[in-house]
């Protein structure tokens, strides 16, 4: 077990296991008070009280989706988690014959400068990049980049459907996005009748994993064998995708490690670097470079938005003047909107934050009863950017005395919000 | 008007009262709109309008360079083959292992 930023991690590196068997996050018994926050946080019930003294358990890893929005509501600093792969890494950047390549998220830009005392929420993207060149990434390249492929494969596969509508073997709408790992669980787990609604596509976590492989391989003339990738994430549940058999398209394991912001900031204190003093830096080209449709992917509602400014400008042949579509842009709860296409009609959508809304939307859909081409899901309230890897929000564990204040605090709000 | 002792004195009050509740009404308003999460969101937009240059995907270069009709990697445009390959994925109905605990007697919330 180590402290990494806050948060107790096992550093285990597994391989070839079923992710299935593992606890992504689990409770130590010994440090659980019983308050029942993290039963509050969890949408599928899998986090609950096992005994009398209401000590808390993830009772089986089936129920669990490891979007560990338990460990960073937990007060008591209960929740650790179960799989790390930072001390290979460490070995993995130390050796010659491993060309070691970065694959970060967009969101983990907006938490990871909270680490190295920046105000929260401040982004950090050039620094980010600099920081991995030091520790040794030999190629930097950029899960953004793949944000911007996912939007060109699952836009086009959206618009394919709607043409596809009243022929023979269509494909059913809405179409689900698929780049959340807890929600793509927690479909196969709880809605598996609803899979033909879920887009084909991976996330873009799952197609540079491959890219890098392939075609990264052949772009800079490295063997494919040497490569070890790293998925760095906002995000618990990217580990168990990083581990699904299935990812191994490019004819190696697609994605070799995942860790989330924690503990990318945990490698760059622990390798000595002065994060604050780097400079602003960009990520390597043919895999790196990206636009803003990536960049807000980390927010609910981004991959809503990025979508749109392609679908809008394929379906009406007509250029997008201001990018900015603020009506999907969700900071929590469910949003609807009704987009005008020129030459088209109307583009139906919906965004749900949170598994408990998302479950609302599959109701809606399993009873026929659902009006939208395209729902998008993400299973922490807000998005990405608020994922259970990413920097905890320091009130939470405060001091137990504020801590206990700011959730007197949190159902205040609640409460005026509601009246 | 003249102001005696009191009257400002009195004047004083009512202004420190106002101010105190003007600073506190402002700052529920920017808590309510700029919780934590919001904080982190309202960055990324910031980032999407002024820092990122190429706002579509679409108009990436590197993006037109991997789907380039004659050499790029991915030449048969999106959802090709090679796309079908390498970038989409299947699913598995995981609904078993649920069931089978709840036939055990645990309870969930779906």
């Amino acid at each position: 077990m180590k402290q990494i930023e806050g948060v107790m991690t096992q550093t285990n590196a597994p391989k070839g296991i079923d992710p299935d068997s593992l606890f992504f996050v689990q409770v130590d018994a010994t440090k659980c008070q019983a308050c029942g926050t993290c039963e509050e946080h969890c949408a599928t019930g899998a986090i609950q009280s096992i005994n009398e003294d209401g000590i808390h358990q993830v009772v089986d890893p089936a129920a669990c989706m490891n979007c560990g929005q338990c460990l960073v509501n937990c007060p008591y600093d209960a929740i650790y988690e179960g799989v790390s792969y930072v001390d290979e890494i460490f070995e993995k950047l130390k050796d010659p014959n491993t060309i070691v390549v970065s694959m970060p998220a967009p969101a983990v830009r907006y938490g990871l400068g909270e680490c190295f005392g920046k105000p929260t929420g401040t982004y950090v993207g050039g620094q980010m990049h600099a920081a991995l060149r030091q520790l040794g990434f030999n190629y930097i390249w950029d899960n953004e980049f793949t944000a911007d492929v996912t939007i060109m494969e699952e836009g086009t596969e959206l618009i394919q459907r709607v043409k596809e509508q009243g022929q023979k073997d269509a494909r059913p709408l809405p179409q689900f996005t698929s780049c959340c790992p807890g929600w793509v669980k927690f479909a196969e787990t709880f809605y598996p009748d609803l899979l033909p609604n879920m887009s084909s596509c991976k996330s873009p976590i799952g197609m540079l994993g491959p890219l890098a492989k392939t075609y990264g391989a052949e772009e800079t003339h490295t063997p494919a064998q040497k490569i070890y990738t790293v998925s760095i994430m906002p995000c618990i549940a990217k580990k168990y995708e990083g581990m699904r058999p299935e990812m191994a398209d490019s004819g190696f394991r697609d994605i070799d490690a995942t860790i989330d912001t924690r503990e990318l900031a945990y490698m760059i204190k622990t390798a000595g670097i002065d994060f604050n003093s780097l400079p602003s830096q960009g990520p390597d080209p043919i895999l790196g470079d990206s636009t803003g449709a990536a960049t807000i992917f980390g927010n609910s509602g981004g991959v809503m938005e990025a979508a749109l400014r392609l679908a809008y400008e394929v379906l009406s042949g007509e250029k997008l003047n201001n990018p900015d579509i603020k009506v999907v842009r969700t900071h929590e709860g469910i949003n609807t909107a009704d987009v005008k296409v020129p030459n088209f009609g109307t583009v139906k959508v919906a965004v749900a934050s949170g598994l408990k809304n998302a479950a609302k939307l599959c109701e809606e859909v399993r009873a026929g009863k659902s009006p939208y081409h395209f729902i998008e899901i993400m299973t922490c309230p807000g998005g990405c950017v608020n994922g259970g890897g990413q920097p905890v929000d320091p009130e939470i564990r405060a001091s137990l005395f504020r801590s206990t204040v700011a959730q007197i605090n949190k159902r205040f709000r609640a409460r005026r919000v509601g009246a | 008007m003249k102001l005696n002792r009191r009257g400002f004195i009195k004047a004083c009050g009512f202004m420190a009262g106002y101010t105190v509740l003007g600073l506190n009404l402002t700052r529920e308003a920017v808590a309510a709109t700029m919780d934590f999460v919001g904080l982190r969101q309202k960055s990324v937009y910031d980032a999407d309008a002024k820092i990122y240059k190429i706002r579509k995907s679409q108009d990436n270069p590197m993006i037109k360079k991997l789907y380039n009709h004659e050499d790029g990697f991915l030449h048969e445009g999106p959802c090709g083959h090679m796309s079908h390959h390498l970038l989409h994925t299947h699913y598995v109905d995981r609904s078993a292992r649920v069931k089978a605990l709840k036939e055990k007697g645990y309870k969930f919330n779906i």
